[in-house]
């Protein structure tokens, strides 16, 4: 059911977010605290934006099959890198035979030449019925560049089939509609495959400018007969939020000290720490925007009514 | 203070009333006394809980980290008052920091001795949950009191009528596949007769969504478990809405009102389509007040739920840009 991580703001060592904490994404790979009947060990995968990099608009890539806390080469770049923007992913899928684990499933999804990335936390149940009514949504040309096999991959290019230019740099507000606008297709295709089970979709999307993310669940409360997802989606899908100075090691824990006007935020499916009194928990049903500008990090929560 | 005077300070804990004189000496038999300096900080937040404190005399300050690093002070709590008993009930960590603020003489009661006092199908131990029932209600209030306060504005006038009508309206349907039920988290532990009593003692209904099944500021005619789908609680002030809480599958609403007899602190509104149980008022005071197996695990519901619920609104949560 994956776990996601999106950060925003100061330059920050990307160890911080997936080692260091006590609750951290690769940490939440093996132990979720806020997902225990489910793991997430079908890879892993992270796009980082560093604007001190060689072409800075293209973020750092790196995705494994292999679990994150194993992966030597991954501890060491992420002591390396400083990003100021950061998408990363723990994949989970279900302990089926059917489940495909291969490096075209990893998120976050990024189709070559597009300047944004997405990845997902949930699951669109029943999908193969709908997957080919979405391609009337999705324009020609992305839906020939979907590799692999997950719905993930067909929520990423029907969000860039909204863009005005799916390869140009989008306003964050264009990226906040494209992002609702893809979600109202979903629900309008599942009504009429008669789809009606709850389907998480908390996604984060990202220019490395600005991250949009949702925390929202079509048909929340309702399963089919027998589901073996059952306690897993009965809870909302959880989706946490640090907003403030910088994320910072401070008697002995890591928190985001305060900043007035906010200059960093950690948008994830769980707080990266057991100690979660500097996180704000984004409410079921809505989208947060986060944009760098030069005054400061701009944010907006708002109510996510698809 | 000797053991002749605890058992005389028990009995005038709030908690404790009407419990006969032989459970109050045993229980000071594994209390342990000791006494706490002004400033001592008992436990932080998120801590491990392993006790429950008495106040004897003194008092205690409880407060609560918020983003930002700042403090906010919920309350505070002196002699015959009682704080962590939640953490010791669904074993999370505790939800408040908790600091002395006039020197203190407590009394501490272990977790296992705790839960000793609250298992079993002893009538004490029965009155005993339907008196921490009643004491998370006041807490939960307290706590929506706290949230309303923050939104300023005033609230809106309750669509009681509004609430009626939709109860009404509300179409019956079969109730739920059993196994169904067994496998949310809320009635894992339910014995399975009691929980065949628990399902069939109401009716169900579907609700769509948009709905007011109980408005804040006016009672609630029935206890509401949802079955499928959602309902969100609400506080709603000027331009300002909140949602304190979603309540999804295996969780329950308006029964504050029907436990303490005030009017409901939260306006509840399905999100999603809806499949409810609904116990109305009367049949939820049997169940309350019964003392069969189905009041008894019926009882644990309503305890894990008020606990979940307190737990949400303590939780600070990003509040949403747009108004109602």
């Amino acid at each position: 059911m994956c776990r996601i991580l999106a950060y925003l703001g100061e330059p920050l060592p990307v160890q911080n977010l997936l080692f260091d904490t006590d609750n951290s994404l690769v940490r939440q790979s093996y132990s979720p605290r806020m997902m225990n009947t489910f793991l997430n060990l079908a890879g892993f995968g992270m796009k980082a934006w560093d604007p001190t990099s060689l072409r800075p608009e293209d973020p750092f890539t790196y995705r494994a099959t292999t679990l994150p806390s194993y992966d030597r080469n991954l501890r060491f770049i992420s002591s390396k890198l400083a990003p100021t923007c950061l998408v990363a992913h723990v994949r989970g899928v279900t302990y089926s035979s059917e489940a495909v684990v291969a490096d075209t499933n990893l998120h976050p999804f990024h189709f070559a030449g597009a300047r944004v990335v997405l990845a997902h936390n949930g699951h669109l149940r029943r999908f193969p019925e709908m997957r080919y009514s979405l391609v009337e949504h999705v324009r020609p040309e992305l839906a020939q560049r979907i590799e692999g096999t997950t719905d993930s991959e067909w929520i990423y290019a029907l969000v860039l089939s909204q863009l005005d230019d799916p390869y140009g740099l989008p306003e964050t507000r264009e990226l906040a509609d494209a992002t609702a606008n893809a979600l109202r297709i979903l629900r309008n295709v599942r009504a009429a495959h008669g789809i009606d089970t709850s389907s998480p979709v908390n996604l984060c999307v990202s220019t490395g400018r600005a991250v949009v993310a949702t925390r929202v669940s079509f048909d929340y409360g309702w399963y089919p007969p027998e589901d073996d997802m059952l306690e897993t989606d009965l809870p909302f899908v959880s989706l946490w939020c640090a907003i403030g100075g910088e994320y910072t090691k401070r008697n002995g824990g890591w928190q985001m000290t305060s900043g007035n006007p906010p200059r960093s935020v950690i948008i994830a499916s769980e707080p990266l720490t057991t100690d979660f009194s500097t996180w704000l928990e984004v409410p079921e049903y809505s989208m947060v925007t986060a944009e760098l500008t030069r005054e400061g990090l701009e944010l907006e929560t708002r109510d996510l009514d698809v | 203070m000797s053991d002749r005077e605890t058992v005389d300070f028990l009995a005038t804990v709030p908690l404790f009333e009407g419990r006969a004189e032989a459970d109050l000496v045993e229980l000071a038999r594994v209390m342990r006394r000791r006494t706490v300096p002004e400033g001592e900080i008992l436990w932080r937040q998120g801590d491990h809980p392993r006790e429950m404190l008495f106040i004897v005399d003194g008092a205690v300050s409880a407060s609560l980290d918020v983003p930002g690093d700042r403090t906010v002070e919920i309350g505070r709590v002196g002699p015959r008052g009682t704080v962590g008993e939640i953490g010791l009930l669904d074993g999370d960590g505790h939800t408040m920091t908790v600091c002395v603020t006039e020197t203190a003489t407590v009394l501490a009661l272990g977790r296992l001795d705790f839960a000793a006092l609250l298992a079993g199908q002893h009538p004490s131990a029965l009155g005993l949950k339907r008196r921490l029932a009643s004491l998370f209600t006041a807490r939960l209030r307290n706590q929506l009191r706290h949230l309303a306060v923050s939104l300023g504005g005033e609230m809106a006038v309750p669509p009681a009528e509004d609430a009626a009508r939709t109860f009404a309206e509300l179409e019956d349907c079969r109730p739920p596949d059993s196994k169904y039920v067994r496998r949310m988290a809320t009635f894992h532990d339910f014995d399975p007769l009691a929980l065949w009593g628990f399902l069939t003692s109401g009716s169900y209904v579907r609700c769509p969504p948009g709905r007011t099944l109980v408005a804040e500021g006016a009672p609630s005619t029935a206890y509401y478990l949802t079955i499928n789908g959602a309902v969100e609680k609400v506080l709603v002030r000027g331009d300002w809405r909140i949602r304190v809480g979603l309540v999804g599958p295996g969780r329950a609403f308006g029964y504050e009102s029907l436990i303490d007899g005030r009017p409901s602190p939260v306006t509840a509104i399905t999100r999603e389509r809806a499949v409810l149980l609904v116990v109305p008022s009367d049949l939820f005071e049997q169940l309350f007040n019964g003392e069969d197996a189905v009041s008894r695990g019926f009882l644990d519901v309503i305890q894990k739920d008020l606990i979940a619920s307190l737990r949400e609104t303590l939780r600070p949560s990003a509040r949403l840009a747009g108004s109602v």
